[in-house]
């Protein structure tokens, strides 16, 4: 095995310290490090912040005096390879998107937080000496922070996720639900609007003589709990896998990723949020896994797809016809 | 002598998820005691509970000598409203309650005080049905020189 995939191997450092010695540095140190870490070992790293910035111009952001200059940043960095490797470019696009957070505060979607620490992590990993293996760490620490703090609002701070209840109502209220909830939930459009009308909401105190009965058919009752259930394991899942050392292949981390984004962004209209943690997932991949970065490429495309074709809508129409 | 400090190599590793976990321990105390919607503030609540926009909501009630009417909030103050409503705070409340006096006025109709109810929406376990639980009422006193114009 060689130097760059044993580093890359060491996705967390065995200690946040490292010993210092007294007397003169150890010069030769770093000059293995740049070569062990260094993004020209890993091609990977530089196709994760392509598509960062492609990630940038799909969602423009911010308000008229953010908006143009990240806009242009994400050009740059697509043209320009030396702009690519540059740390001021993407300490800059992490300060607009601050500032696009403290603009319109706290209106601010979690991934655009999610988006501003990718972007200091980017930065302060193209000014150490081992960028691609600093980036996979941070990128590491970020999504299982990410995702724990999902999992710790869903388990313990949310009063109606694990009761069932979020998703029940969200599957007939949320219009962008609604292709799913018809099509796997089992509900007809006339079922669907008479959901919505029982679960309308009334002023305090009030109550309707004859309020209308909700009808959940089984299957979507069904439903609801596998989502629920299935968000819940899989956010736990990738967390896990992510924070926590293991004797598990990296892969398992992976696949865990990859499966989140390819199931959850197929119903949740979130795609930036999508591309982000497929754009972070890809900065851990090793150099000699081609393979699991092709997976990467193509699930951002997939998410692309889920995004801008109705494709539930669609196939609810071929079925209907069928 | 070995003595153990903490590298910058790993700083650059650990200071975006340092600043994750600081921003999201406080977007938590923030919901637990201000009632910022879960879904935002960079805690990572979305999809997490039905208490977001699309369920919290502000009424309003613009009161003036011989005037007492219910208004819906107007375009151009949307930002305000859902600013004020994600976090029931005074300043954003005071910010919209403003703004509501402010286009009052501009539309020449006599306003004194603006009553705001921020409310957000509870499901019944079983039933689903759903009600509007009040959250906060905020009341701005329009400034004399401002309702006199």
């Amino acid at each position: 095995m060689n130097g760059a995939s044993w580093r890359a191997r060491l996705a967390w450092p065995s200690t946040l310290t490292e010993p210092v010695t007294s007397g003169a540095p150890d010069v030769t140190a770093g000059v293995q490090e740049r070569e062990a870490g260094s993004p020209a070992d890993n091609p990977h790293f530089d196709t994760a912040l392509r598509l960062t910035a492609i990630a940038l111009l799909l969602r423009p952001m911010g308000p008229w005096f953010v908006r143009p200059v990240i806009l242009a940043a994400a050009v740059l960095v697509l043209i320009f390879p030396k702009a690519l490797r540059q740390w001021q470019v993407w300490g800059a696009l992490a300060v607009l998107t601050g500032i696009r957070i403290v603009h319109d505060w706290p209106l601010a979607d979690n991934h655009i937080y999610l988006l501003g620490y990718w972007l200091l992590a980017v930065s302060l990993a193209l000014r150490s000496r081992d960028a691609a293996s600093t980036l996979a760490d941070a990128s590491r620490a970020l999504i299982g922070l990410a995702f724990a703090f999902a999992v710790l609002w869903k388990v313990a701070l949310s009063p109606d996720f694990i009761d069932g209840r979020f998703f029940r109502v969200t599957l007939v209220t949320d219009p962008r639900f609604a292709a799913a909830a018809r099509m796997i939930g089992g509900l007809s459009d006339e079922q669907l609007r008479v959901a919505r009308e029982a679960v309308a909401l009334l002023p305090h105190g009030a109550e309707l003589l004859d309020p209308p009965e909700l009808f959940e058919p089984a299957r979507l009752r069904l439903f609801a709990t596998a989502s629920t259930w299935g968000v819940l394991v899989l956010e736990t899942m990738v967390a896990a896998l992510m924070l926590l050392r293991s004797r598990l292949p990296d892969a398992l981390r992976h696949v865990a990723l990859l499966s989140f984004c390819g199931v959850t962004y197929a119903f949740a209209p979130v795609a930036g949020f999508g591309w982000l943690l497929l754009v972070m997932g890809l900065s851990q991949v090793e150099a000699r896994q081609v393979w699991l970065a092709r997976l990467y490429q193509l699930t951002f495309l997939v998410v692309l797809f889920y995004d801008e074709v109705p494709w539930a809508e669609l196939l609810l129409k071929f079925v209907q016809q069928g | 002598m070995e003595r153990a400090v903490l590298t910058l190599p790993h700083m650059a590793r650990y200071v975006p998820a340092a600043v994750l976990a600081g921003v999201a321990v406080v977007q938590i105390v923030l919901a637990a005691t201000l009632h910022l919607s879960p879904w935002k503030g960079g805690g990572f609540g979305m999809f997490s509970t039905l208490d977001h926009g699309a369920f919290r909501g502000v009424d309003v009630v613009v009161e003036a000598p011989g005037r007492s009417e219910q208004l819906e909030i107007a375009a151009s103050l949307q930002s305000e409203a859902a600013r004020a409503v994600a976090l029931p705070v005074d300043w954003l409340l005071r910010d919209l309650a403003a703004g509501i006096a402010e286009r009052e006025r501009r539309h020449e109709r006599p306003v004194s005080r603006v009553t705001l109810s921020v409310w957000c929406a509870e499901f019944d376990r079983t039933t689903l049905r759903g009600s509007e639980r009040p959250m906060r009422t905020f009341i701005y006193d329009v400034p004399h020189e401002h309702a006199a114009r």
